[in-house]
Formats: structure tokens, C-alpha cells, sequence
């Protein structure tokens, strides 16, 4: 702490505000992210009690509108009041004997000195980067009146720190891009510590993250790989990984997956936790824990269930604890994540299975080929015409809406929903409909397959899914849209991956590693905009 | 009689304990009986807001006559109890010009900003009631509050522009506790005082302002817009805080109810009917008690989810799928789905009304905007989408009336809300959409 205490108080300030730097990206804080980094600073203990608000997806990651979205005012409202609640706690007569590491000279008077060691470590690690001068003068002036017109020391720390955490500093990942030769920019250092630490553990850098970036040791090839290297090794790598297949599996979707109990009675308030918690644990298990290749996501029979999972997969639930390892059987249908209850249910109607919603989905998802939405159908030069009788109107609408332009797309992204129809829309197996037997099979282009296995296999040996895994990875990394990026920008990170045969850890360390993931555009001039402020700051 | 109540407040506010034994009585009301505030203006107008997913039937709704004494029609018959306190539109038009017609988006973005959207699922200006709350609800604790009676946070159609909408309260639960828990004093009790911890959290705040300078440095154009609406987040913050110090103005005669419990709330069309008027009151008391002018409820998304149990496709994917009953002539279970979407208006018309004020409701204080995302969904028409203002705000609008609006732009409605809510705007939209033609024969 005391290294991480001398820049703080003389500040680097120049690294990031020079006039030549611009950031790049300013994402905010998703829940769980915001979560972890609480928990990480301050401890486990220290509740996060509030609303978030709501996620959106673009380009299949949340992660991508973290770029784009902003603050709201009643989101705004809730992030105050949590910050207040977490600074409560933090300086609180339980914890701060162990959180605040010095003690004031009076209970009931300001200390300087004090509260810039407080504020200045907090502030290093919440704005993961060292506090300027400055921002650091102006916390403690801030915690110093509130101590006095409280008669409290630990009320002016509680109202400093507050405003730490709700500063647009903490609830924003602001990435700093600076020259790096030519027309290339790249990230500052705190700004890489930054990135690395959100894709590999979820979480704020660490202090050993930021001792690394200080001493510039982010800025040379065998620097950054010994922090690749630790991060990678860690065990918290897996809350990362739980993140990243959250997003990229959209498992999110499920908090708001309506079923319908009188025609599912076995669909219950426990299932979309519990589905979501199987399909993680399948995916972590064979990404970290076997270190396997990737590709057999889409084929293994390996699972964890629980006792409401056995009830819808219709297996014996013969064992004490929570979770139990599972193998299902060779006959079983089952391959992989894709015919999971949490895939086969999210996407779905509330009473019936929608082979057109899991097709649109796992095309999306695991292929990276997006459906592009249908027609609206609406022809506004006929709408227009309001001479003629809107019966007709309607009519020519209806006769629009049957044309060869929406079976271009359906035959693109049915088949694949075709082959999971032995899966009722809560993932319970079936094989027969209102006693008709159903038909399993599907083409995509010229391959036939049938049935779970036959899709399992088909995605399994598909080199679209690799690559698509490696364009996710790389989209939710960098903040950027999957579909607008260029497929040479994480060449490098998908070599690594096939060389590997596959394996996840290679896929991180070769993007990592990439000079392409530090690596920003030039900043767009808006010269107009910032002139005056500057003029006036003068 | 004048009573000058920010007078007495400030003398308690400076240190005088003298208990605040001054509940609002009827002698609050001026010449002709009608109620009036504390400060002896009149009663302010509140606004709501109601969505409705996939519209309604066009030959089940829209009555033939058009102006008063119109017919009520089989789609509006849940509505015959506030038929003279209320006008229905039919016949507006979304006009998309240049831009695509983004399917159970366009419609009610441009119903919400007179804009067609250039982006699906985001809006390219402030939503009508954002800007109607940047001139009615000064002073009050909530800019504006809403609620999603399907439990999404996301289904709010309030936004300051872009991508953000503003997160609804997803249960009864959230709406209670946001409303009436933690920072709510009962302006009718005789104790109420300020809380001295409000000041502290003012000086924080003004203290996260203060970052704003140097936070704006070196941003891009698009991150210099979000930082902007973060900032104005802040801002909304401290006005809020500003407010807790004082007594709301208006003491309605209600009970603030004890908190409701958890319950289900998801697309299942039994829950959202115990949802919606739940959270229809907690909205009410809310406006009532002046602690927000602005309550925006959405019953769903747009291409709503709602099922009825026992239906496996539900709502939207009904509008797509069902055929048109040859006989009939329209699609039957759709039809099913839209009249349950006017019987849960009626709902909420109901819990407005039922809060009486000075010489007449909550409602007849109020103007509430209901509307859909289509009109008819099963190909994603957005002409003709149908519209609902309830409440005669506060005398400023006639009620009554069916709206024949032959092909007008939907813009013509909402230039036509903001005046009636005491806006001074001359123009309204954008494209083909702009228009500065209010409906001035229903403005009183």
C-alpha cells in the first residue's frame, strides 16, 4: 500500500490527462461487475443492497451496450444510495478497525492526514487508478466539512468515500488511449490493468495489477505475460469465465422467461436458476477444470443436474448434496449445452416450443450469423391511398407478408429449431406430438442431421463456432459490437485457439497477449465542442 | 383566507418545535369551490402514462361516429365507465419517411416523441413525459416514477433520448418501497420535519457535480451525450433531495396503505391483472401526495408477452400466427387479448378516479396518454394505432370525444397533451410528422 500512497498523493495525473490522449472507451459498471469490485475493495461482507439498471443487448453481448448506455436518473437515484450504504458500512465501528487503516488524532475533528490515506488508497482502487492531486484535495476537503458539521471523523470518511463510489470515475471504466507512434493509439497502463482484470476475473485490478501497470511492466511483452499468466492461473478466472458465458449464452434472458404452469406444472420458480447453473457448470467445467477443447461443448453428454433439473430430464436424483455430476445416456438426445433446459426453454414460448426462436438464437449465438429481423410488411404508399377500401388495403398487406423474402430467412435459421423439436419448451424430451410422431431431421445447407446429436455434431465440427467464440470473446473484451468487428483483429487470439486444439485458456492468453487487444482508434476530432471549455480552463 | 404555508415551514424550519397541527381542509378552495394547494394555486395537473403491447382490432374499436356522443364499440366497452372523461383517436398516422418502420418500436417511439426513430429500441429525443416533467414536476421528490406490471425493468417508454429508457420499478413491492419507504414522510402527519442527513447527502452531491469539467475532457461526441445525461441524473438527484426538505404542498385525503407483499409478477395474464391496479394505486397515492407529477405504466413490452395460461403461444406470437376467422372477419383470440389490454385501462382509470380531490378526482385533476406500439400487429401496421387521453387536466381538456383523425399525424396528439398540460410549445415532431396543428377544439 504504501508504493500505491506515494503516487497517490503526487499524482500521475500527466498519463492520462495529457493533451495528446483521448479515451476510448467510457463503459459503465455492469451488476455484477460492480458487485465484484465492491466485494474485491471492501469485502465480502459489505452488502450491495439496490436496483441496476436493466441490461441490453447489442450485437449479442451485453457487454457491448455498457458502451453506450449512461446513467438514468433513477438509476442515479439508486447508485447514490447504494454508494451511501457501502460507505456506512465500510467505516462503521464493526469494520473500521480493519478497513480504515489509520486513526484519526480526534473522534470528533478532521484529520487530513487521515483521511487522504483512506481516501487516497480507496480512491486508487475504486477509480483503479491513482487520484490526481487535485481529486484527492478535494475528497478530503469534502470529508473534512462533513466532519465538522457532523462533530464525526468517520461521518466526513463515510461522505468522502460516497462520493468515490458514485463518482462518474468508479461507475465508468473510462479507458485512456495514448500515442503509440504513427497514427496508433493505445491504452495507458492503469487503462490495460483495467481491461485484463474485467475480462479475466470480472473484477477491479487488483494491487498487484496496479503495482504492474505503475511500474509500466503493461507495456512490455514480458510483463504482460507474467500478469496473463497470474491472472490466468487463478482461480477467479472462473468468475470471469461465468460472466463472459453468461453474456455470450445470453443466460441473462432468464430472469425474464414467463412458462406456462397449467400446461408445465414441473416448471417452477427454482428451474431458471437452476438451468442456468447447469449450463455454467457444464461450460466451466470442460473450459477450466479439463481444460477442453471448446469445440465438445456442443457434443458432450456430461452435465450437473440438481433435483428440480432430474424432474424435467426424467433422471433418478440419487444423491445428498445439491448438484450431482451426470452422464446421460447415449440414447438420451442429449449433446452438449444446445439441448440444455436452459437453452431449449429460453428460447421458446411460454407454452410451446418455437423452432424458429431457438434457430434465430443458436445461429446467433454459436454461429455468429445473426437473423436479420422480417419485413414489417408495411407498404406506406399503399397504406397511403386512403381512397381505396382498407379491406383491400389489408389484403395486399396479408399477400406482402406470404413472399418468398421471409422464406429466404426462415430456411436460413429453422433447421437448426427443427432438429430440437423432440424437446418440449421446458427441454423435457419428447417424441411425439398430439400422437404424431415428429420428424427430427434438418438441412443447412446440403448437411443433413438429425435430433440433438445430429446438431450437437454438425455445430461441433462447423469452424464457424470456434471462430464465433473468439469474435464474442473479443467483442466483450474491447466493449464493441461482435458484428462490426473485422475478423484480422483477433487473428492472433483465434491461432492460439486452434493451435491449442481448442482450449480456452489459449484463447485468452493469445488475445490477451495480441497487440490488437490494447490497441484503440484514433480519437474522432471534436474540436468545436471542446475548444471553449479548454479556453475557459486556461 | 390566506394561508401562506412556505411561511410556517421556514418558521420550523429554523428551529421553532411548534407542531405543524394544520391539515388541509376544505377551506382550501376558491371562489367556485375548486380545490386549491397550500400556496393557494390550484391543484397542479399530474401526468400519466399507459402502454399497451400489439394495439387493438380496427373494425371491434374504432366507432363510426366520430365527436361526441360517439357509439362505444365491443374493444372499448371496459372504458364505458370514463367514456365522458376521456377522447379516443383513431385514424393517426406514424409516418416513418426516410427511415424503416422498426417492428413494435416505431410506432411508439414516434408516438412518444413525434420522431420516428432512426434506431430500433431507441429513441432520437426525450420522451413527452420527460419533457412534461422538466415543467410540472419541480419541486417534487420524483422527477417522474413508473412501474412494469409484467416485472421487466426494461418495459419503461421513458427515456431523456438514446438508447437509455428510464428503469421501471418491477413489482408492487419496488413501487411501495421506492415510493413510501426509506426518505417518504407523510405530508398529512403532524410531525413531519426535515431530515438533517438530506443536507450531508446535498453536499455529496455537489460534490460529484463538481467532476463534471474535468470528466467532459477529452470524451468523444457520443460519450460527451451520456456523460451529459449522467450529469443531468446527478442534477435530478439533488432537486430531489431539495425537495425531501420541504413539505409537499398538497395534502390529499388518503392513507398510505402498508407495504404490499411479494407476489408473482410475470407475463401471466392473471398476475399482471392483480399487478396492474396494485401498482395503478401506489401511482395514484404517489400523484396524490405530490410526490412525483408523473407516473408511467406499461402493462408489458411492445409485442407483448402476455399470456393466458393455458395458451401456449401467448400474445404476440397469437397477432403472427392465428388466422382471420373467414366469418368473423377478424382473428379471434387477438381480439380476446386486446379487450383484456382496455380492461386493465380500466383498472387503472379506476384507481385515479377513485381518489377524490377538491371538486372531483385524482383523474380530473390528471391527463393520462395511453397507447400501443401497432395497430394491426399480425403485419406490424403502425397507421390507425389506437390512443387514449383520460382526465380532463385539470379543466384544460374537453372531454368526450372520438377523434376521427383521417390520416393526421400522431404528432397532432401529443402537441396536443403538452399544451393541454401547460406547456408553451408551438411546434411538435419531426419530418412529416412536424406539426404545429394541436387539436385546439379540445383545449379549454
Amino acid at each position: 500500500m504504501a508504493v500505491i500512497l506515494v503516487c497517490a498523493v503526487f499524482g500521475v495525473g500527466s498519463v492520462w490527462a495529457a493533451d495528446n490522449s483521448h479515451v476510448a472507451s467510457l463503459r459503465r459498471l455492469s451488476e455484477q461487475e460492480y458487485r465484484n469490485s465492491i466485494a474485491d475493495i471492501f469485502g465480502k461482507d459489505i452488502a450491495v443492497q439496490g436496483m441496476f439498471e436493466p441490461q441490453v443487448r447489442m450485437g449479442g453481448l451485453v457487454a457491448t451496450s455498457t458502451a453506450v448506455l449512461s446513467v438514468t436518473p433513477a438509476g442515479f437515484e439508486s447508485f447514490s444510495k447504494m454508494a451511501d450504504s457501502i460507505a456506512t458500512q465500510v467505516t462503521d465501528e464493526k469494520h473500521r478497525g480493519k478497513l480504515v487503516s489509520c486513526n484519526p488524532k480526534a473522534a470528533n475533528a478532521p484529520d487530513d492526514a487521515c483521511a487522504s490515506e483512506f481516501l487516497g488508497h480507496y480512491g486508487l482502487l475504486l477509480f483503479r487508478r491513482p487520484l490526481t492531486s487535485a481529486e484527492l484535495r478535494a475528497r478530503v476537503n469534502l470529508a473534512g466539512a462533513m466532519t465538522k458539521s457532523s462533530g464525526d471523523f468517520y461521518a466526513g470518511l463515510r461522505y468522502g468515500l460516497a462520493e468515490l463510489i458514485q463518482s462518474p470515475n468508479f461507475l465508468f471504466r473510462k479507458e485512456m488511449a495514448v500515442p503509440a507512434g504513427g497514427k496508433a493509439y493505445t491504452l495507458d497502463p492503469f487503462s490495460r490493468a483495467t481491461r485484463l482484470s474485467y475480462l479475466m476475473w470480472d473484477t477491479a485490478p487488483d494491487a498487484e495489477l496496479l503495482k504492474a501497470a505503475e511500474a509500466g511492466d503493461l507495456n512490455t511483452a514480458a510483463g504482460l505475460e507474467k500478469q496473463v499468466d497470474r491472472l490466468l492461473a487463478s482461480p477467479r478466472l472462473e468468475t470471469g469465465m461465468r460472466a463472459f458465458f453468461t453474456d455470450m449464452l445470453e443466460l441473462d434472458t432468464f430472469d425474464n422467461v414467463s412458462k406456462d404452469a397449467l400446461i408445465y406444472p414441473k416448471w417452477g420458480g427454482a428451474m431458471a436458476p437452476s438451468a442456468k447453473e447447469e449450463t455454467l457448470r457444464t461450460t466451466i467445467n470442460l473450459a477450466l477444470r479439463e481444460n477442453g477443447d471448446m469445440r465438445d461443448l456442443m457434443t458432450t453428454r456430461k452435465t450437473f443436474i440438481n433435483r428440480s433439473l432430474a424432474a424435467i430430464y426424467d433422471v433418478d436424483f440419487s444423491f445428498g448434496g445439491d448438484w450431482m455430476p451426470y452422464e446421460f445416456p447415449a440414447d438420451s438426445g442429449r449433446s452438449g449445452i444446445v439441448t440444455q433446459v436452459s437453452t431449449l426453454s429460453m428460447f421458446s414460448h411460454p407454452g410451446q416450443s418455437s423452432p424458429t426462436k431457438r434457430g434465430v438464437a443458436l445461429m446467433d449465438i454459436f454461429l455468429c450469423e445473426p437473423t436479420p429481423t422480417p419485413p414489417a410488411n408495411v407498404d406506406f404508399s399503399v397504406i397511403n391511398d386512403t381512397s381505396g377500401p382498407l379491406k383491400t388495403v389489408r389484403e395486399r398487406l396479408m399477400a406482402h407478408a406470404t413472399t418468398p423474402t421471409c422464406a429466404s430467412c426462415h430456411t436460413h435459421s429453422d433447421p437448426i429449431g427443427l432438429s430440437l423439436e423432440g424437446f418440449n419448451t421446458i427441454g423435457g424430451r419428447r417424441l411425439t406430438e398430439n400422437g404424431q410422431l415428429i420428424d427430427l431431421s434438418a438441412t443447412i445447407k446440403g448437411t443433413t442431421f438429425r435430433d440433438g446429436p445430429g446438431l450437437g455434431k454438425y455445430l461441433h465440427d462447423n469452424p464457424k463456432y470456434p471462430a464465433c467464440l473468439a469474435r464474442k470473446l473479443y467483442a466483450y473484451a474491447k466493449g464493441v459490437d461482435s458484428e462490426e468487428v473485422d475478423a484480422t483483429a483477433f487473428k492472433a487470439a483465434y491461432k492460439n485457439f486452434t493451435d491449442s486444439g481448442y482450449r480456452m485458456r489459449a484463447l485468452l492468453k493469445g488475445l490477451a497477449e495480441s497487440p490488437e487487444f490494447f490497441s484503440t482508434p484514433a480519437a474522432i476530432q471534436d474540436a468545436s465542442a471542446e475548444q471553449p471549455t479548454k479556453l475557459a480552463s486556461h | 383566507m390566506t394561508l401562506h404555508r412556505r411561511t410556517l415551514l421556514r418558521g420550523m424550519f429554523q428551529g421553532s418545535a411548534a407542531a405543524m397541527g394544520v391539515p388541509f381542509l376544505d377551506c382550501f378552495l376558491d371562489s367556485k369551490g375548486q380545490a386549491l394547494a397550500a400556496t393557494g394555486q390550484h391543484l397542479p395537473t399530474r401526468f400519466s402514462t399507459f402502454f399497451f403491447g400489439l394495439g387493438l382490432t380496427t373494425s371491434l374499436w374504432v366507432p363510426k361516429k366520430a365527436g361526441l356522443d360517439y357509439e362505444t364499440t365491443s374493444q372499448l366497452k371496459p372504458l364505458e365507465p370514463f367514456k365522458s372523461k376521456m377522447n379516443v383517436f383513431s385514424g393517426m398516422r406514424v409516418m416513418v419517411d426516410d427511415n424503416p418502420n422498426f417492428q413494435h418500436w416505431s410506432g411508439n417511439a414516434a408516438i412518444a416523441t413525434g420522431i420516428a426513430p432512426t434506431k430500433a429500441s431507441q429513441f432520437d429525443s426525450k420522451t413527452i413525459d420527460q419533457t412534461i416533467a422538466d415543467v410540472i414536476s419541480r419541486g417534487t421528490r420524483f422527477k417522474s416514477v413508473a412501474a412494469a406490471a409484467s416485472g421487466d425493468p426494461k418495459h419503461c417508454y421513458s427515456s431523456l433520448g438514446g438508447a437509455n429508457t428510464l428503469p421501471a420499478d418491477p413489482s408492487p413491492m419496488a413501487l411501495y418501497t421506492r415510493l413510501f419507504g426509506p426518505g417518504f414522510q407523510d405530508p398529512s402527519k403532524a410531525d413531519w420535519k426535515p431530515d438533517p442527513q438530506v443536507m450531508l447527502q446535498q453536499s455529496v452531491l455537489s460534490a460529484v457535480s463538481d467532476e463534471r469539467k474535468d470528466f467532459m475532457k477529452n470524451l468523444g461526441a457520443g460519450d460527451k451525450t451520456r456523460m451529459d445525461q449522467y450529469f443531468t441524473s446527478v442534477r435530478e438527484a439533488e432537486l430531489q433531495l431539495a425537495a425531501e426538505l420541504k413539505r409537499p404542498e398538497i395534502v390529499a385525503k388518503v392513507a398510505i396503505p402498508a407495504a404490499p407483499g411479494e407476489m408473482p409478477v410475470n407475463y401471466a395474464l392473471p398476475n399482471v391483472r392483480t399487478v396492474t391496479p396494485l401498482m395503478a394505486k401506489l401511482g395514484a397515492l404517489a400523484l396524490a401526495t405530490d410526490q412525483t407529477r408523473v407516473f408511467n405504466l406499461a402493462i408489458s413490452e411492445p409485442g407483448s408477452n402476455i399470456f393466458v395460461p393455458g395458451d401456449p403461444l401467448g400474445y404476440h406470437i397469437t397477432t403472427h400466427m392465428e388466422a382471420i376467422d373467414q366469418n368473423l372477419g377478424y382473428q379471434p383470440r387477438v381480439a380476446k387479448y386486446n379487450v383484456y389490454s382496455m380492461e386493465l385501462l380500466a383498472s387503472v382509470l379506476k384507481e385515479l378516479d377513485g381518489i377524490p380531490e377538491g371538486d372531483g378526482t385524482l383523474l380530473d385533476h390528471s391527463l393520462l396518454f395511453a397507447y400501443s406500439d401497432q395497430s394491426y400487429a399480425k403485419i406490424h401496421a403502425v397507421d390507425g394505432i389506437p390512443i387514449m387521453l383520460a382526465g380532463n387536466a385539470n379543466g384544460r381538456l374537453k372531454t368526450g370525444y372520438h377523434i376521427a383523425g383521417g390520416g393526421a399525424p400522431v404528432s397532432r396528439v401529443g402537441l396536443t397533451v403538452q399544451k393541454a398540460m401547460g406547456l408553451s410549445v408551438d411546434g411538435w415532431g419531426k419530418g412529416s410528422m412536424e406539426t404545429k396543428n394541436a387539436y385546439t377544439e379540445l383545449l379549454a
